[in-house]
């Protein structure tokens, strides 16, 4: 199998696997108990608090665990309940569909923008937008979720207020993630009903799932030494991306290359006359596993929002692909995609209504 | 999907997805029919067309071509196996629920794919249907 939907999830590091193993064994105590093991618990997960906060360049008593992004998202919008809030068109579900249903007239107003978008691997321009943002009394979220641990992120640096991390798409467990949240920012807990996280988020504390985020970023730490997405990673992505528009008719890039434009291991390509969700099954039906923008592939049957929004033309959502690269990726992978992709869309072309 | 199934969609649907039968490979030129019948919006994100050719009121052969997902090229095909050698009167009779239990049932949200290969026919037949009035 050629995996290619590690922005979607990936498999777990096995230094991950193995440090979870142990901590399910050694450190299920709870936590919040007085007891010795409970505190031999404790120390663990304030150690990867303050990894976590140091990989980001805040002080560990910003962070506060969740059970993943969709948690942390949801708590920033819910604590501007009855506010301003502006997004970009590009966020995540679980950012605009909290803010469509929460947000008000009440100031201070919550700007929220992605460090880097999901499907196209875009980044972001959110430099200016947070000094708008803070000259008006404002505050600013940024949703880190695909940016962590594939480009440095200096909170501090950009002065962002709030920011949402995600454990499993750095190969750490899925269901928990953090929350960073910059001293004095406005905060309301979304779970109430326990002490945990000093009161500002209810339950029992995950912590072989936090050990796991913990192991995950010990490892990011040793790539990031010697700059594997940087390098390695993006000229995976980049040479996949010069072989597809060489040698397949009809397809154009969603992704801008340029270092300072996208994450290194996102590429987004649509291709003319076909449409994505049968792309994507004819690539499974060979092993090749990616994702779409295509509506027929969403529960909902709309074409992907962010597409959308970037091109708004709906037959370049439809005919969408995603290919989203891991460390784990080779020259190999590269190569099997290019001895198929090129048949099954000139195949799918060739059963199309439309012209290429 | 259903359980200890490795697949999204039924065994039927995976087969007339990756071997489509009767479809119309390129050039449409190639197939010289009596009618065609075209119905959906590659903006919608299907598109479905049907060639047939009748021989004494009987639909002697067929082709198709789709932009679509998987549901959709399924669709067409096996509707293509369903309408050969039919007489139009019983072609315009498969229903989309003929399709859909052709295909071992499609996903509650795909349902509309079988409706859509369905007015591809009707609409390739009633064109013939005109054709053969205007005569």
């Amino acid at each position: 199998m050629v995996y290619l939907d590690y922005a979607a999830t990936g498999v777990m590091l096995p230094e991950v696997v193995e440090a979870m193993r142990e901590a399910e064994l050694e450190f299920f105590a709870n936590p919040s108990a007085l007891h010795t093991p409970a505190h031999l618990a404790m120390n663990e997960i304030e150690k990867v608090r303050e990894k976590l906060a140091k990989m980001i360049n805040a002080e560990p008593e910003e962070i506060i665990f969740t059970s993943g992004a969709t948690e942390s998202n949801n708590t920033v919008i819910r604590t501007f309940e009855r506010h301003e809030i502006e997004t970009s068109p590009l966020e995540h579900h679980s950012i605009l569909e909290t803010a469509k249903i929460f947000r008000g007239e009440k100031k201070p107003k919550l700007y929220s923008y992605m460090f880097a978008n999901n499907e196209t691997g875009e980044l972001l321009d959110i430099k200016t937008l947070i000094e708008k943002a803070h000259t008006e009394g404002g505050y600013f979220h940024s949703d880190l979720t695909q940016a962590f641990g594939k480009v440095p992120i200096d909170v501090k640096e950009l002065g962002l207020d709030y920011a949402t991390i995600s454990a499993h798409k750095i190969g750490g467990p899925v269901g928990i993630g953090a929350l960073y949240v910059k001293k004095g920012a406005l905060f309301k807990p979304l779970l109430v009903g326990g002490n945990q996280e000093k009161g500002r988020r209810g339950g029992t504390y995950n912590t072989a799932a936090i050990i796991g985020l913990g192991a995950a970023i010990d490892e990011i730490f040793k790539k990031r030494a010697s700059s594997e997405y940087d390098t390695r990673v993006r000229a995976l992505r980049d040479e996949l991306a010069r072989r597809i528009l060489e040698e397949v008719k009809g397809s154009s890039l969603n992704t801008d290359l340029s270092p300072d434009k996208s994450l290194p291991n996102i590429l987004n390509v649509s291709f003319r006359a076909a449409e994505g969700e049968a792309i994507q099954l004819y690539l499974d039906a060979e092993g090749i596993i990616v994702s779409t923008g295509s509506a027929c592939a969403a529960g909902d049957g709309k074409p992907s929002h962010v597409l959308m929004a970037k091109t708004g033309d709906a037959e370049i959502a439809h005919s969408s692909i995603r290919f989203s690269f891991g460390v784990s990726n080779t020259k190999d992978d590269v190569e099997k995609v290019m001895e198929v992709l090129p048949g099954i869309i000139d195949k799918l072309q060739k059963m199309s209504t439309i012209e290429v | 999907m259903s359980e200890g199934q490795d697949w999204v969609y039924s065994e039927t649907v995976k087969e007339h997805f990756l071997n489509p039968r009767n479809f119309l490979m390129g050039d449409e030129a190639a197939f010289s029919c009596d009618a065609v019948g075209v119905v959906g919006n590659p903006i919608c994100g299907d598109q479905m067309k049907m060639f047939i050719k009748v021989q004494d009121g009987v639909i002697s052969d067929i082709r198709w071509k789709t932009y679509g997902c998987a549901s959709a090229i399924a669709s067409t095909s096996a509707l293509s196996e369903l309408a050969k050698g039919k007489s139009l009167d019983e072609a315009l009779e498969i229903s989309a629920e003929d399709i859909d239990e052709f295909l071992g049932k499609l996903p509650k949200h795909k349902f509309h794919c079988s409706v859509l290969g369905q007015d591809a026919l009707k609409a390739a037949i009633e064109n013939y249907k005109r054709g053969i009035i205007k005569e």
